[in-house]
Parts: structure tokens; C-alpha cells; sequence
């Protein structure tokens, strides 16, 4: 990793996603051991996933990591925390009606 | 705009028939499926953490061992298995009859409930996923079960009204951010303890004024809230772990700020739902008093004090940061030089207002040895 530099791998991974009355939720997940670090980012490859009403979908992908600068996950490891409020119901969501 | 089918979820008499009614939506391409295709977006927009798990795998929680497995036993019992049905309590709604502006905000605080649910959910998992220490991935574990099921139930509710929640996110750049593991403590414990407060208050409040329920969901705020709660004990444990969380120098000055920081935030979006507070037959100013109230004792098993919600600055300054957040959300609109300098000016204001609130003497709080509570409000 480079102070200013980013780079970018590629891993496997398995996106699941529960769309059902007794849960909604998505994850990703690397199959190749890939561990994510503060400030990187993720791009999970392919058209857009969606399960259908009342059904669980897991499909197998490929992302590309972008390993962030040294520079930028010191910067992402000081103001993070900040980011918290997320977690409250009250908090500003960012969500867009389209 | 509501999906109509011949047995419509809302009229189920039990999950399975709900979900059967809702999965007829979505079989074959028929009328209601281009009904479906209609409905209105969401984009759910969660982040992404990352912590240092190394630290979270450390912690030993043989200090608190036996309220520890008691709660974690509890949790695993699963009471709440059931709740989250319709059933006959969940009436019909009428969307279309609602006011569009009532709608609208209600429809709002639906998807931030939706997305604060599903936030937890990713973190949690992220949490469980990552660690090692039994203890710890099994609490999370436990945590993104709830918050997931949540979601969901709320997800219903959209879609009654016809909003879909697309999780679009999901193939877009998605940048991790970091929060240090103290922080996860202090910010969930908040936000699941205050959580508890505001749906307990509305739904004490819906319980004696039953013609403002303009929604059923609200019937559901006790158990649910009930999980908020227990999430909420498993933090105040964990931070009896080590001492120096609570009683460093240090990090009461984060407990102040995160509490000052949650509290304030509330304040400034509940008055941004002037309809939707109006309907529930609530004043916004007390219920907001209220719920701190309400949080600051339930925290007095934790935190070594509470702030002074009864300070003249605390809600002279509350209102002014809620005053420069529209002054922000308008300048924002206008656009322009004008708009840029009226923004910064806003935000000069709110962070004026939120030192003022910040240096206000806190209330000094003896923390007693064992900090586990029941729901009792």
C-alpha cells in the first residue's frame, strides 16, 4: 500500500440477499479470504441483484477491492466514528425516491 | 398505487397466508406484477464498517459471566419469534385517503426506520462474520436476527403503500469507514436505548388515544421495542467489562458528545415531521423531552452522568440548531453563490448552538455494580 497510491484486486464473492416478510437483508461476501480494510472500496460486478418478494437469492460475483491510500484510511480510521448516527432511526437518510 | 391481490397481505390472518398473498405478486407476469414493476423506488442506502476486531475479540466478558449467558440465553429463546405477524390487529389502510403531505412524512420515517434497522443488520453481521471471540459473534448474531426481522416487517408496510426498496447499493462502489470499537458501543447502545424510548412513549400514548393510530404498525412498537431494549442491555454489559470506558477522562467526554450528538439529531428531525407528529396527537417539543428523559434513566446504569435537558441553553439552543438546519436544507435548494454563503452561515449557527448544548454542566450519576434493567416504561 502506498501513502497516496491506491491499487485494486479482484475476489469471488457471494452476494445474499433475503427479501421476505421475516427478513430483509444483504450481504457480501469474499470467498477467497479478502479482508477489508477502512477506506477501501467495493464493487461487486454484473447487473443489479434483486430477489423477488418472498424469496432468498444468493448468486456468486466478482469485486473488485480498491485498496485505499495509507493516507486515506488514516483519514477513514479519525472520522469513521463520526458517521454513527446512521444506526438511529431519527438519523438523515440519504434515500432518494426515484 | 397499492398492489392489489385477491387475498391482500393486510387481510392475512397469518404470516404464511401474507407471505403466500404477497408472493402471488410476484410469480407469474400478471397485472399485479406490472403492478409491482410500478411501484415506487427506494434506494436503501446503508454504509459499509470495518473496526478493529483484534480489540473486539479481546474483550473477556467473565466480569459480568452470569447476566452475561442470562441475556444471551434470553435473547436465544427467542420471544419475539412470533410477533411479527399480521394478523387480525393489522387493519387496512387507507393510503389513498390519507392526507399526501401526512403521507409523505410517514412514508419518510417508515424508510429511515427501514434503513436504521438494515444499517444495524449489515454491521452486526459484519461484526459476527469477522470475529472470533464466541461471546462477541454470537451477541451480533443475535442483534442482526432482530434488526433483519424488523426490516422486513417494516418492508411489508412499503409495500402496502407501494414502495419498494431497491437494493441497488449493492453492485455500487460501496467505501468502508471505520469505527473504533468504543464507538460501536457508546452509538449502538445509544441508539437501541432510544430507540426503546420513542416507540415505548408513542405506543403508551397510542394505548390512551387510540383514534390518533392512524397506521397499524404502531401495535407493534412494545415487543419490538422490547428487543431494542435487550440489545441495549448487552452493550451496558459489555462496557462493564472495562472500567476505563466509562470513567476515563477521556471517554466521558465522548459519552457527552455522542449523547449531545444523538439527542440533538433527534430533535432537529422530529420537528421536521410537524404532520406526522400532528396525526399521532403528540407535541413534538414533549415528546422530545420525554424521550430524553426517558433515555437519561435508562443510561444511569451505565454513563456516570446525564445531561441537563432542564438547563435554559438545552432546548433555547435545540431549537436554534433546528432553526439553522432549515436555513442549511434551504440554501442547499437555492443553489448559487447566495446559497453557498447562507449554508455555511447555517452551519456556523448549528455549530454555535451545538457547543452551547455540548458545555452544559452534566448531572453527575453514581453507576450501581449490576446495570441490568427490564423494560419498565
Amino acid at each position: 500500500m502506498g501513502f497516496l497510491t491506491r491499487s485494486k484486486e479482484t475476489a469471488p464473492c457471494t452476494v445474499t440477499i433475503s427479501h421476505r416478510f421475516e427478513e430483509l437483508s444483504a450481504h457480501v461476501k469474499f470467498n477467497n479470504g479478502a479482508v477489508v480494510n477502512p477506506g477501501d472500496s467495493v464493487l461487486v460486478h454484473g447487473a443489479e441483484i434483486m430477489a423477488p418478494y418472498g424469496e432468498v437469492v444468493e448468486e456468486d460475483r466478482t469485486a473488485t477491492i480498491t485498496r485505499a491510500s495509507k493516507l486515506e484510511q488514516l483519514w477513514t480510521r479519525a472520522t469513521g466514528d463520526f458517521e454513527f448516527m446512521e444506526l438511529c432511526e431519527f438519523s438523515f437518510s440519504e434515500e432518494v425516491l426515484s | 398505487m397499492n398492489a392489489q391481490s385477491p387475498l391482500h397481505s393486510a387481510d392475512a390472518a397469518t404470516a404464511e397466508e401474507a407471505i403466500a398473498a404477497q408472493d402471488a405478486l410476484d410469480t407469474p407476469m400478471t397485472s399485479e406484477k406490472a403492478t409491482e414493476v410500478a411501484m415506487q423506488n427506494t434506494l436503501l442506502t446503508p454504509r459499509f464498517y470495518t473496526t478493529d476486531f483484534d480489540e473486539m475479540d479481546a474483550i473477556d466478558v467473565s466480569p459480568v459471566r452470569a447476566d452475561w449467558d442470562k441475556l444471551i440465553n434470553q435473547m436465544k429463546s427467542d420471544p419475539n419469534k412470533g410477533h411479527f405477524k399480521k394478523n387480525e390487529d393489522w387493519d387496512t389502510v387507507d393510503w389513498d385517503g390519507m392526507e399526501p403531505a401526512l403521507k409523505a412524512e410517514f412514508i419518510d420515517f417508515l424508510i429511515s426506520s427501514c434503513t436504521a434497522e438494515f444499517s444495524g443488520c449489515v454491521l452486526y453481521k459484519e461484526m459476527k462474520r469477522r470475529g472470533s471471540n464466541a461471546d462477541i459473534t454470537t451477541l451480533f448474531q443475535l442483534m442482526a436476527r432482530d434488526e433483519a426481522r424488523h426490516a422486513g416487517f417494516i418492508n411489508d408496510a412499503l409495500r402496502e403503500a407501494g414502495i419498494r426498496v431497491n437494493l441497488g447499493f449493492l453492485t455500487q462502489q460501496k467505501k468502508y469507514t471505520y469505527f473504533r470499537p468504543k464507538f460501536i458501543y457508546y452509538a449502538t447502545y445509544l441508539s437501541e436505548k432510544i430507540g426503546y424510548a420513542r416507540y415505548i412513549t408513542i405506543f403508551r400514548h397510542l394505548e390512551a388515544h387510540p383514534e390518533h393510530r392512524f397506521h397499524p404498525i404502531f401495535k407493534w412498537f412494545r415487543e419490538w421495542c422490547n428487543d431494542e431494549f435487550s440489545h441495549g442491555e448487552a452493550f451496558a454489559l459489555l462496557m462493564k467489562t472495562d472500567p476505563k470506558l466509562t470513567e476515563s477522562f477521556t471517554n466521558k467526554l465522548w459519552i457527552k458528545f455522542f449523547l449531545t450528538a444523538v439527542y440533538s439529531t433527534m430533535w432537529v428531525r422530529d420537528h421536521q415531521r410537524p404532520l406526522f407528529h400532528e396525526a399521532l396527537g403528540v407535541d413534538v417539543t414533549w415528546y422530545g423531552q420525554e424521550v430524553f428523559r426517558k433515555t437519561s434513566e435508562i443510561s444511569k446504569q451505565v454513563f456516570p452522568f446525564t445531561l441537563d435537558i432542564e438547563h435554559r441553553r438545552w432546548r433555547k439552543n435545540l431549537d436554534r440548531m433546528e432553526a439553522a438546519s432549515r436555513q442549511i436544507a434551504a440554501a442547499k435548494k437555492r443553489g448559487g453563490v447566495g446559497g453557498m454563503i447562507s449554508r455555511v452561515v447555517g452551519m456556523a449557527k448549528a455549530a454555535t448552538a451545538f457547543v452551547s448544548v455540548l458545555t452544559i454542566p452534566a448531572i453527575h450519576n453514581a453507576v450501581p455494580e449490576n446495570p441490568r434493567l427490564q423494560p419498565a416504561y
